[in-house]
């Protein structure tokens, strides 16, 4: 006999009611999406070996120093400002000669001893010893002592007022160092490193592998992590391959949790294959071209200007770099801190307007095309490193001023021949890149005193040097801010330099990879992250 | 015996001394200033001048020559400019993972280049001498970053047999050996063949046929035995030649051994560490061809130093 149809109803629901109820409990026994999962090894890869683990013994920094090791100040993951790390707070004199920070309790170093003001002083006092030779030394700027007046306040007093110093603090190359490791361990820091960051060290096969474990006692991760204890991971694996396209394979294997710098010419499969997340993180630095105006054809300002309007940045962007990237507009990228948005003197692509520029300066056209001037051709020559990437670019730069009647050719060096080589200022121009967190690097390549070293485009302008001093004293950043922006319109009116475009850093993680974030430094930042495959 | 040991080990002394010289003069040679390269081009006028004294690069060259000849000869390689360690002890962590690269590379190479030459002699002018030819001939002319990277693609992304990286497991040497043994192996190969059909052709063989041998006696008690003395010194020539192939297999596999150590090296102008693996390579090479004359001298006794 078929059941009323009420019973039918009332027998749905109750089978629907328990069908929720299961849902429900299934849900809450396993983890969901957003809830962290702890353990496991997360898995990373770079091409080569730091030269040291130890801060003050190294050129160049890596994400794995930044696991490592913690420092006073950090960037905020999306703002980029300057945040708090080891220090809870700071304060600036009023003649921007002392900084005093107040340093956050209860840190400890993975050997166990505590964080304090005397570990600033004594991680200071070595970075600035003769006798360490930090390669990294000079970020401190004209620093005169550390003071200590209590445990947890450390006071930087400079001789002069050093406006950079905050995009240095971050650096890695200001970790801060265990007073008591660096007694025992010497010049061996960096085979044994010692920091109070989020990993410690446990292995480093050079060649093949490091290994660093969560520090289980961290609690002091900085505020715009939701995780401020210690890491999710157990352990941090980071191999070390090479050659890109085996560290690609491994990474497309499954090997690798995650691929920082994924190769630009492979990048564009990777990610059009869908399969993972992909990490755009602009880099702070970027391409240009470099006149060297003390030769006769650059030595007019209309040349030098025409240059500017005659390249079209997004073409670069575009075909020389796989749209990976973003045009510059200013000798700085966007991401340095300093950089002035619409800058009014900003060159954009205007083939007219350089044609007339040159025509002004008395160029006038020539046989095959290239304008000429008292029977000499409007041609150079531009040095670039052997890189693919550098020699697209430059053929892209070719086909455009050759629209204009310039003629270049492309001479490929290797990369330190080629900056040797700039120090007699044979080269007409130059075709290379830069990378730098403030706006002071100005100061290296434009300052009339660094003519024989990073000057390389021999440039000198008493007005550039000025603003350039005042770049580095002025500690009060809008104050600074608007010096950089009279600066950066001064050399683009000036343009010793052409700036070109920015490439992106592609890092790309696996699907099973959370919350993991790539800073602009390419610093990982990973207390966030957790593996739930 | 003796004679013509301590002779050929005389020699050897100019050798390693012209060595000495071509590798120290290396850093004044090439392009760039180590120093610059070292201060990443942000140092002081000053930082430079005191790293060039700490280097020794201010003085004049017999005395720099000097030194490096007293350092060398008490087992001091100097200290590397890029990780500040000994190069000695760089060296020292480098070496066994190049060393057990070369030794199974050369056992692939033996094996595979003995089986492909065997195989093609047997066969002489039929098909399977031809292939056994042909694949020899490939081993030789695939260059070994690209077969490198196809055996990954095949073995580890495809079949997933072995990890494409690293030296951790007994299966991460497996893809790097065939890579490095291959060309070695077409090399054996080629020249077991030829060496094989001579002997193949003496009138022993056919003796040793009448008397009713089997065809595999023949093959390897008469054959092979005969076939493999001028061998010998093709598989040390080999061996010495696999530790420069290295360098590329190395970086293609992440195999942490010399020729990553070299490359590295040769990238940051890293000059005291290039200077040592130049060195010890060459210290090998020599040492080996050494080991490979004393043992032709034991194989064929006609070989005396004239």
């Amino acid at each position: 006999m078929p059941r009323p149809i009420e019973e039918d109803v009332t027998v749905l629901r109750m089978r629907l009611a328990c069908l929720l109820v299961l849902v429900l409990a299934l849900a809450a026994a396993a983890p969901g999406v957003g809830a962290p999962v702890r353990g496991g090894t997360l898995n990373l890869v770079t091409d080569s070996d730091p030269p040291s683990l130890d801060p003050h013994k190294t050129p160049s920094g890596s994400f794995i120093h930044a696991l490592l090791y913690d420092e006073l100040v950090t960037a905020d993951k999306s703002t980029g400002d300057f945040v708090a790390d080891l220090a809870d707070a700071w304060t600036i004199s009023q003649n921007g000669l002392v900084i005093t920070f107040k340093l956050h309790p209860g840190v400890k170093f993975h050997d166990g001893t505590p964080f304090n003001a005397q570990s600033v002083r004594a991680t200071i006092e070595r970075l600035i010893d003769p006798q360490t030779g930090a390669p990294g030394a000079s970020w401190i700027g004209p620093i005169d002592r550390v003071e200590t007046p209590d445990d947890l306040t450390a006071r930087f007093v400079f001789k002069q007022p050093y406006a950079p110093i905050f995009s240095s603090l971050r650096i890695v190359f200001l970790g801060m160092l265990s007073p008591a490791a660096i007694a025992k361990l010497g010049p061996n820091y960096g085979q044994n490193p010692v920091g109070a960051g989020p990993y410690k060290f446990r292995q480093w096969i050079p060649g093949d592998r490091i290994v660093l474990d969560r520090d289980p006692d961290y609690a002091w991760a900085p505020k715009f992590y939701k995780n401020r204890g210690a890491p999710y991971v157990d352990s941090v694996v980071t191999r070390i391959i090479p050659d890109e396209s085996t560290r690609v394979i491994a990474f497309q294997r499954g090997d690798l949790d995650i691929l920082p710098a994924a190769p630009a010419d492979q990048a564009p499969q990777l990610i059009a294959s869908g399969k993972y997340q992909v990490i755009r993180t602009p880099t702070d630095g970027g391409l240009y071209l470099g006149l060297n105006v003390t030769k006769p054809i650059f030595s007019d300002v209309r040349v030098r200007q025409a240059l500017g309007w005659a390249i079209n940045r997004d073409e670069v962007v575009d075909y020389a770099l796989n749209k990976l990237a973003v045009p510059m507009d200013s000798p700085l990228a966007p991401t340095i801190w300093g950089y002035a948005k619409g800058l009014k003197n900003a060159y954009h692509y205007d083939p007219d307007r350089a044609r007339q520029l040159l025509a002004e300066a008395g160029w006038k056209p020539g046989p095959g095309g290239v304008l000429q001037k008292d029977g000499q051709p409007l041609a150079f020559s531009v040095w670039t490193y052997a890189l693919e990437t550098n020699v697209r670019i430059a053929v892209v730069i070719q086909t455009e001023l050759q629209k204009v009647g310039v003629r270049m050719s492309i001479e490929q060096m290797d990369p330190a021949a080629l900056l040797a080589r700039t120090a007699s200022g044979a080269q007409d121009a130059l075709l290379i890149s830069y990378g730098w967190p403030d706006a002071d690097i100005l100061y290296y390549f434009f300052n009339s005193g660094r003519m024989s070293s990073t000057n390389r485009v021999h440039f000198a302008n008493p007005e550039v040097d000025r603003l350039l001093d005042a770049g580095r004293t002025t500690v009060d950043p809008a104050q600074r801010m608007a010096v950089y922006r009279q600066l950066q319109e001064l050399l683009l009116q000036q343009a010793p330099w052409i700036p070109l475009a920015s490439p992106y850093t592609i890092t790309l993680a696996q699907p099973w990879v959370h919350d993991f974030y790539e800073d602009k430094y390419g610093d990982l930042l990973t207390n966030d992250t957790y593996i739930q495959k | 015996m003796h004679r013509y040991i301590a002779q050929r080990l005389l020699t050897l002394v100019p050798v390693l001394l012209s060595i000495s010289i071509l590798v120290f003069l290396m850093i004044h040679l090439v392009p760039g200033d180590p120093v610059q390269v070292m201060l990443q081009d942000y140092g002081s006028a000053e930082q430079a001048a005191e790293l060039r004294h700490t280097l020794g690069l201010d003085r004049p060259l017999p005395v720099q020559y000097g030194i490096f000849l007293w350092r060398l000869v008490h087992g001091d390689m100097g200290r590397s400019i890029r990780t500040g360690r000994p190069v000695a002890a760089e060296i020292v962590l480098r070496l066994p993972y190049t060393l057990r690269l070369t030794a199974a590379s050369m056992a692939v190479a033996i094996a595979l280049g003995l089986a492909l030459g065997t195989l093609a002699a047997i066969h002489h002018r039929r098909f399977l001498d031809y292939a056994a030819t042909m694949t020899a001939l490939a081993g030789i002319s695939l260059p070994s970053f690209w077969f490198g990277l196809v055996l990954i693609l095949i073995f580890s992304y495809y079949l997933r047999w072995f990890p494409p990286a690293g030296a951790d497991t007994p299966g991460s040497l497996i893809l790097p050996a065939v890579t490095l043994g291959a060309g070695a192996a077409s090399i054996i190969a080629r020249l077991c063949r030829s060496s094989l059909l001579e002997v193949l052709r003496q009138e022993f063989i056919r003796t040793a046929r009448a008397k009713g041998a089997g065809e595999l006696r023949v093959l390897y008690r008469h054959g092979l035995r005969n076939a493999l003395i001028p061998l010998l010194s093709i598989v040390g020539l080999q061996f010495a030649g696999l530790l420069g192939g290295a360098v590329i297999v190395e970086l293609v596999f992440g195999w942490p051994g010399l020729g990553r150590l070299a490359v590295d090296a040769i990238l940051n102008r890293d000059i005291p560490v290039i200077q040592g693996v130049v060195l010890v390579a060459a210290a090998i090479f020599v040492g080996v061809n050494l080991c490979v004359d004393l043992l032709y001298a034991l194989v064929d006794p006609r070989i005396r130093y004239v």
